[in-house]
């Protein structure tokens, strides 16, 4: 249990920046991701906690304790990667011993400490087996019990379930995250899968080329992302750029909705809606102030229980709309002319050259 | 650069690495640059001059010298390819009975002393060798054994397992889905052979030849064994160096930068057709070799077996002399241990130098090569691919060269080690310490750094990290390495003759002197100590890398 503070933190390689003055704080005991596409920085952050790299300035505090220059193997640190790191040459529970050994515990708290930790992972019974005598997903289990065993302060996990299918991917992501709750652990955990993140996490920090662009619950970087970069990245969004924003901030965009005392001032705005919030005509009606415009259905993509509208407004502008419960009539839509509404309370704006979050209703 | 190294403090690698540089500026840059140095001064006045150099391209000897080197150079290479591209085709693509049985011996003949090739061929096809007659009796007549024909024979038999063993391996490695669908667009067999198969293979191939070119101008016992007249730039430097009268150390010198030259054009050639080599896509399925008709299938076996067989012979014929009885240089009629007895007799000292000096070389070998892969394999900045880089150097220094280097470089204070064995040790040290390097690094590239990394987060310091996990995990492919490091050490001639003396002589070297003054037996007998050790550790190696023939490219 510890509380992690990342302090301006930089990192540069020859012609890029790698993390650009990262600061941010996990609390003790909390499930932290770091989100973002491949090459934002995720992994150099990680390591650069775990003492792998070198940081090029900034500091990092673990319990309010800066840690910068103690050596990588002194930090107390569980790793948790994605190619599992198993020892292969040693058995299940000489991998998961390994760092009670390097810690001299006697032999026998070292044994019940492995049986343990065997058994909160469900691996009982496979103790003296060879890691290539266990499947991806059993091996990473062992990586998960190997780091958990020493009581790390923090636990580092890169990508831990990106090289497993599907179904161990989800069967896995549940058990890490139960383990987590019980054991009260810190936990940094490293993905690019936005869903995953959505599902597993407490605070998910969203990256991208080596900054942060938000952090916050899922459900707060879901409903109001901070940039459109998020906006994008998390979730189906209908992104709008470069909306005409006439004096006083008419917003000169479909009908119904016009004045939008916080686009005062500009000349023009990003406009964003995610699928699920756009309604379509001859379904719901929009409760509140909302933009209304018309669109042609070029497309109906049924997926059960619910359905996928890819409509052209205005000639050229595509808007996906999606449908729950869908009914047949609805469904052969295909060349039809449909009201759309999309409703002030859900409609994010953002600036359209920073792509920063403006915020429509106070 | 160091400097960024010793900010993250000065660890066992920064140790590691400036004993590295060390070694290398003493052992490899030093003498190098005393060759040069020497190839650009007169011998009497010891001004700078450039005289050496205008007669050593300028005069016909010289030049004879130059494209002798080129055609050895080029029939070796042509003669290994037309021998081991069909044995790799045939044995990859068809049910070749004892496929295992035929790479084993290629591997044999590819590994035994190179000169043994030159004067088992003699034995056989001299003017009174005993396949001569025999051969003329059934029509076929063979030109003399001295000279061109002689040395492009060893070459070809002693170097085609390279052509052979890359060609097959790069064979194996290509999708049989994509020939399928060549068929399937309506290429014939020829067609798709020549448009698909080969082009897949060619760099495996060139590599293969090319690597047969440096070892065949590099080579200094066949020529000199058998060449007879032809004089090649190896010998040459060798005697404008050694003979007593005509001694003439700043021409030996500029020929041997002359084989440096060459050498380094063909070894960057090489390199830059390995570097091309990634053209093997993902493996779905393997080939499977396909089952040949009655005839075909025999003629096939009769052409494996003939190559292989007679790259073996030499080996054969060694082993059956050192048995043959003798008095004195005289063969007698029967068998017995005469010849064995003699060596043990007369010269049981080059037995125990040669182990000694291949023991003491291979253990410094080991533990440099180890730890300088790890820093090619594991430290990717400019430091490493600098070390990568000088670390061919060895590779494309023939030893004749690398023993003159030697000789010119440390024979004043404070190393004046000249006539000691220290000498042949470090030269066997240098020559071979690339081997172990290679193999270190290429185990390392297949270890996960994150294996490593596990460990120092489970509270291991680096040092010990690398010795509880990385380090047991390299262990087979440092065997592997030790043992060729080993197996070249101990067979390596040309270097060695130029510095031993009396009290240091090695098995080859006295092997050498053994036939140049007709002593056959005694020849025989330790060549067959060399070839009985070397097949040992060939066993070793196949035991240690699982099978894999290719530990021997
Ligand atoms: N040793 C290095 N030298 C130079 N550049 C590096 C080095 N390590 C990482 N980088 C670069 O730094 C950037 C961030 O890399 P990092 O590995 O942290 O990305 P990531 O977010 O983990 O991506 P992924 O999802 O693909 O794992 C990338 O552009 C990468 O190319
Ligand atoms: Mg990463």
């Amino acid at each position: 249990m510890a509380r992690v503070d990342l302090q301006h933190i930089g990192k540069s390689y020859p012609g890029l920046k790698a993390l650009d003055d990262i600061d941010l704080v996990v609390n003790s005991g909390e499930f932290f991701t770091l989100l973002g596409p491949s090459g934002c920085g995720k992994t150099t952050l990680l390591r650069t906690i775990a003492g792998f790299n070198r940081h090029d300035s900034g500091q990092v505090l673990i319990d309010g304790r800066r840690i910068d220059n103690m050596p990588a193997h002194r930090r107390n640190i569980g790793m948790v990667y994605q190619d599992y790191a198993i020892f292969p040459h040693m058995t299940v529970a000489d991998n998961i011993a390994f760092g009670l050994v390097t810690r001299h515990r006697p032999r026998r708290e070292i044994a019940e400490r492995v049986t343990r930790a065997l058994d909160l992972v469900q691996l009982g019974g496979h103790a003296d087996r060879m890691p290539h005598e266990l499947s991806g997903g059993q091996q990473q289990r062992v990586a998960l019990a190997r780091a958990m065993v020493i009581n790390p302060q923090i636990l580092l996990m890169d990508e831990p379930l990106s090289n497993l299918d599907a179904k161990l991917r989800v069967e896995l992501r549940d058990d890490i995250r139960d383990l987590q709750r019980s054991l009260g652990i810190t936990t940094i955990y490293v993905t690019h899968d936005q869903e995953e993140a959505l599902v597993i996490s407490d605070r998910i920090c969203v990256m991208q080329s080596g900054r942060v662009h938000q952090i916050g619950s899922p459900h707060e970087v879901y409903s109001r992302p901070a940039t459109l970069f998020v906006a994008s990245f998390i979730g189906a969004m209908n992104v709008i750029p470069d909306v005409p924003v006439g004096t006083g901030g008419t917003l000169q965009f479909g009908t119904g909705l016009q004045l939008l005392p916080a686009l005062a001032g500009r000349t023009s705005v990003t406009l964003a809606i995610r699928p699920e919030n756009v309604i379509l005509s001859g379904r719901d009606a929009a409760d509140g102030p909302a933009i209304a415009l018309e669109g042609d259905v070029n497309k109906v993509t049924f997926a059960g229980r619910e359905a996928f509208y890819r409509l052209t407004c205005g000639g050229t502008l595509q808007i996906l709309a999606h449908v729950y419960r869908p009914d047949q009539r609805q469904l052969e839509g295909v060349g039809t002319r449909l009201g759309l509404a999309f409703p002030l309370a859900r409609l994010h704006a953002f600036d359209a050259a920073d792509g920063r979050r403006i915020d429509l209703a106070p | 650069m160091i400097a960024m190294i010793a900010r993250i403090r000065p660890d066992i690698w920064t140790v590691v690495l400036l004993l590295t540089l060390t070694v290398i500026a003493v052992l490899l840059v030093w003498p190098l640059a005393g060759i040069f140095t020497a190839s650009l001064t007169d011998n009497n006045s010891g001004e700078p001059t450039l005289a050496n150099y205008a007669r050593v391209l300028g005069h016909p000897f010289f030049q004879g010298a130059l494209i002798n080197s080129l055609i050895v150079g080029a029939g070796g290479m042509l003669g290994a390819a037309l021998l081991g591209i069909p044995l790799a085709v045939l044995t990859t693509r068809y049910v070749i009975v004892g496929r295992d049985l035929l790479a084993t011996l290629a591997v044999l003949a590819l590994v035994s002393p190179p000169f043994i090739g030159a004067y088992a061929w003699i034995m056989m096809l001299g003017q009174n060798g005993f396949l001569r007659a025999p051969l003329a009796d059934i029509g076929i007549s063979l030109p003399p054994i001295y000279g061109f024909f002689g040395i492009l024979l060893v070459f070809s038999l002693k170097f085609y397992p390279f052509v052979f063993l890359l060609t097959a391996s790069s064979l194996r490695t290509i999708n049989p889905s994509v020939e399928e669908a060549a068929e399937g667009l309506g290429a014939g067999a020829w067609h798709r052979f020549f448009r698909v198969t080969l082009p897949l293979v060619f760099p495996a191939v060139s590599a293969g030849a090319l690597l047969t070119f440096v070892l065949s101008i590099a080579d200094f016992g066949t020529p000199s064994i058998v060449g007879g007249r032809v004089r090649v730039l190896a010998t040459t430097a060798y005697n404008l160096f050694t003979s007593e009268m005509t001694g003439n150390p700043g021409l030996a010198s500029a020929t041997s930068v002359l084989l440096i030259v060459v050498s380094l054009v063909v070894v960057a050639l090489q390199r830059w057709s390995v570097g091309r080599r990634n053209v093997a896509g993902a493996m779905i399925r393997r080939p499977m070799p396909t089952r040949l008709g009655p005839i075909a299938s025999v003629v096939a076996h009769a052409v494996c077996y003939a190559i292989v067989l007679a790259s073996s012979l030499p080996s054969l014929v060694v082993i059956y002399t050192s048995f043959r009885k003798t008095s004195g240089p005289v063969f007698q009629p029967g068998f017995g241990l005469d010849s064995y007895a003699r060596i043990l007799r007369e010269v049981p000292q080059v037995i125990s130098n040669s182990a000694i000096y291949s023991l003491i070389a291979v253990t410094l070998i080991v533990i440099l090569g180890t730890l300088i892969g790890y820093i090619l394999a594991r430290r990717q900045t400019i430091m490493a691919g600098f070390l990568d880089g000088v670390l061919l150097v060895p590779y494309v220094v023939p030893g004749v060269v690398m023993g003159l280097a030697f000789v010119v470089t440390f024979n004043v204070r404070p190393l004046e080690i000249t006539g000691t064995a220290t000498i042949i040790v470090l030269m066997l040290f240098i020559r071979r310490l690339p081997y172990a390097v290679r193999a270190s690094a290429s185990i390392l590239r297949q270890i996960k750094g994150s294996i490593e990394e596990a460990a120092v987060s489970l509270g291991a310091a680096p040092g010990h990290a690398f010795f509880k996990v990385t380090l047991p995990l390299m262990l087979p492919g440092i065997v592997a390495g030790a043992l060729m490091s080993f197996i070249t050490a101990i067979n390596e001639l040309s270097s060695s003759l130029i510095l031993y003396v009396g009290r240091t002589m090695t098995m080859p070297v006295r092997i050498y002197l053994s036939v140049l003054d007709g002593e056959f037996g005694t020849a025989a007998a330790l060549s067959t100590i060399l070839l009985v050790t070397t097949g040992l550790a060939i066993y070793a190696v196949f035991w240690v890398s699982g099978r894999n023939e290719n530990a021997f490219v």
